[in-house]
């Protein structure tokens, strides 16, 4: 193995090795060099995001579809036949429609919980230098967002308020292995902590070891001080396993969350907290179930 | 190496880094995600020379450093790339041997990314970073490198031919 121009390697290397290392002990050490770079390029950055979301949104989900293709093939024929229909009448565009409820449901949500809140669109998700799972929405701290406001979706918590810049804003979300949030169970008050595990599942571990736990049970968050990070009385998720170990000291369970962060399009960020607790006043309420009596008459015997 | 090819190259790696935080992120994989710059880059050093593995290692990581959804200290990449530079530069000879054939070198693509994301955990875990459970980290990892083996021969012969039109004149010869 030659090792030719090795000096001068060398020295280049030990050079740029004690630059990288100045730099991580800047950061590390409070000066804020990380934020003003990556804010000027937040905001830099956000205009294109902002251009590629309306453009690449089809593309999105191609993955997903490519999943699906055994399925899509037997469906092509049918939907031909819809798109012939669709044609005939006036075509409303999906996308916005989609949109447009899921905005209603979000500003629903935050309405019977007393948050004043800032509607977003996510324009990005993830990051290809960070193993954070995040996403971008497109308003910052020129409409009155900051760090650590929490972000919900119709169904519930999706994340906090991690950085912002002028016009955009990255938020943590709950499926991130690093989020934890206080919560207490709707039924029986039992307060625990729920932790991201890199999916749509959950950890719930209660504090109370003598707290009770069932499959089913309705999580809410607790709240912080002030409302920051967590406003009180958000649906955060559902109890779907009992984890039953006699050898731990807490009760664990394992817990499905009620936003669905892989659809998330829409969010809403909140900027003030209620004024009153929420309590369980936000808990999605099972749909009514429709119930009829009949009453058999009896049949007419044939008379002769 | 010119100044003026350490600008156009960084520049480069820069656009191909905005493109990889607004498109490629967007797409959303069946197994985790594709890293389109780490692939790009890892071609990048492979081809260069010694020293030029070294310095873009190192621009490449403060480019990388620059990510908005970035929770880590800023250098931390330009760090780890440095090192992985300097590695590419001990080994030229054999990684030379590597891009004479493409789906060998595709292959040393992909290992090298999984290999830089591996090193991040390592230091990471040093730093006191909390970046998830094990077979969280293992199929990211492994993801990234199942994509990056898929999606590198679609995009090589472009980043091959940019490379070759920053080369100086001198380069060139």
């Amino acid at each position: 193995m030659a090792r030719g121009g090795g000096n001068r390697s060398r020295l280049l290397l030990v050079l740029l090795l004690v630059s990288s290392l100045f730099l991580i002990t800047l950061d590390l050490r409070g000066v804020n060099l990380a934020g003003t770079f990556r804010s000027g390029v937040s905001t830099a950055v956000s205009p294109v995001e902002n251009l590629f979301s309306r453009l690449f949104s089809p593309i999105g989900n191609f993955a997903s579809d490519i999943r699906n293709f055994g399925q899509s093939k037997s469906k092509i024929s049918e939907l031909e036949k819809q798109v012939d229909l669709l044609k005939s009448k006036e075509v409303l565009d999906e996308d916005v429609i989609g949109q447009l409820a899921q905005l209603k449901s979000v500003l629903d949500l935050a309405g019977r919980g007393g948050y004043k809140v800032v509607a977003a669109k996510v324009i990005n998700r993830g990051s290809s230098s960070s193993f954070n799972q995040t996403i971008t929405i497109d308003v910052g701290s020129s409409d009155g967002i900051s760090r650590n406001m929490t972000v919900i979706s119709d169904g519930g918590l999706v994340g906090v308020v991690k950085s912002v810049s002028s016009n955009s804003a990255i938020v943590l979300l709950m499926s991130d292995p690093t989020f934890k949030i206080g919560v207490r169970i709707t039924g029986t008050q039992s307060i625990g902590v729920v932790s991201g595990q890199g999916g749509n599942k959950y950890l719930l571990q209660l504090l109370d070891a003598t707290g009770e736990i069932k499959v089913g049970d309705t999580l809410v968050a607790r709240g912080s001080e002030e409302g920051r990070p967590f406003v009180p009385g958000v649906p955060v998720g559902t109890v779907t396993t009992v984890q039953s170990n006699a050898s731990s000291i807490t009760q664990n369970a394992d817990v499905e969350g009620l936003s669905n962060l892989d659809r998330v399009g829409l969010v809403a960020v909140v900027v003030s907290g209620p004024k009153q607790d929420p309590r369980d006043s936000l808990i999605p309420k099972p749909a009514p179930t429709v119930t009829v009596f009949v009453t058999p008459t009896p049949t007419p015997s044939a008379t002769n | 190496m010119s100044g003026l090819r350490v600008l156009n190259t960084s520049i480069f790696l820069f656009i191909v880094f905005l493109i990889q935080e607004t498109v490629i992120a967007r797409i959303k994989f069946p197994i985790d995600g594709f890293s389109l710059y780490l692939a790009a880059l890892m071609v990048l050093l492979s081809l260069e020379d010694r020293s030029g593995s070294i310095v873009f290692g190192f621009i490449g990581g403060l480019i990388m450093d620059l990510s908005i959804a970035a929770d880590t200290p800023f250098g931390q990449w330009a760090l780890i790339l440095t090192l992985i530079g300097y590695l590419f530069s001990l080994n030229k000879e054999s990684i030379g041997d590597f891009t004479q054939s493409p789906i060998i070198f595709i292959m040393f693509i992909s290992l090298a990314s999984a290999f830089a994301l591996i090193v991040y955990l390592a230091i990471g875990a040093l730093l006191g970073q909390n970046n998830g459970t094990l077979s969280h980290l293992i199929s990211i990892v492994f993801a990234n490198s199942f994509w990056t083996f898929l999606i590198t021969p679609l995009f090589l012969p472009l980043i091959i031919k940019t490379r070759t039109a920053l080369l100086s004149n001198r380069e060139r010869i």
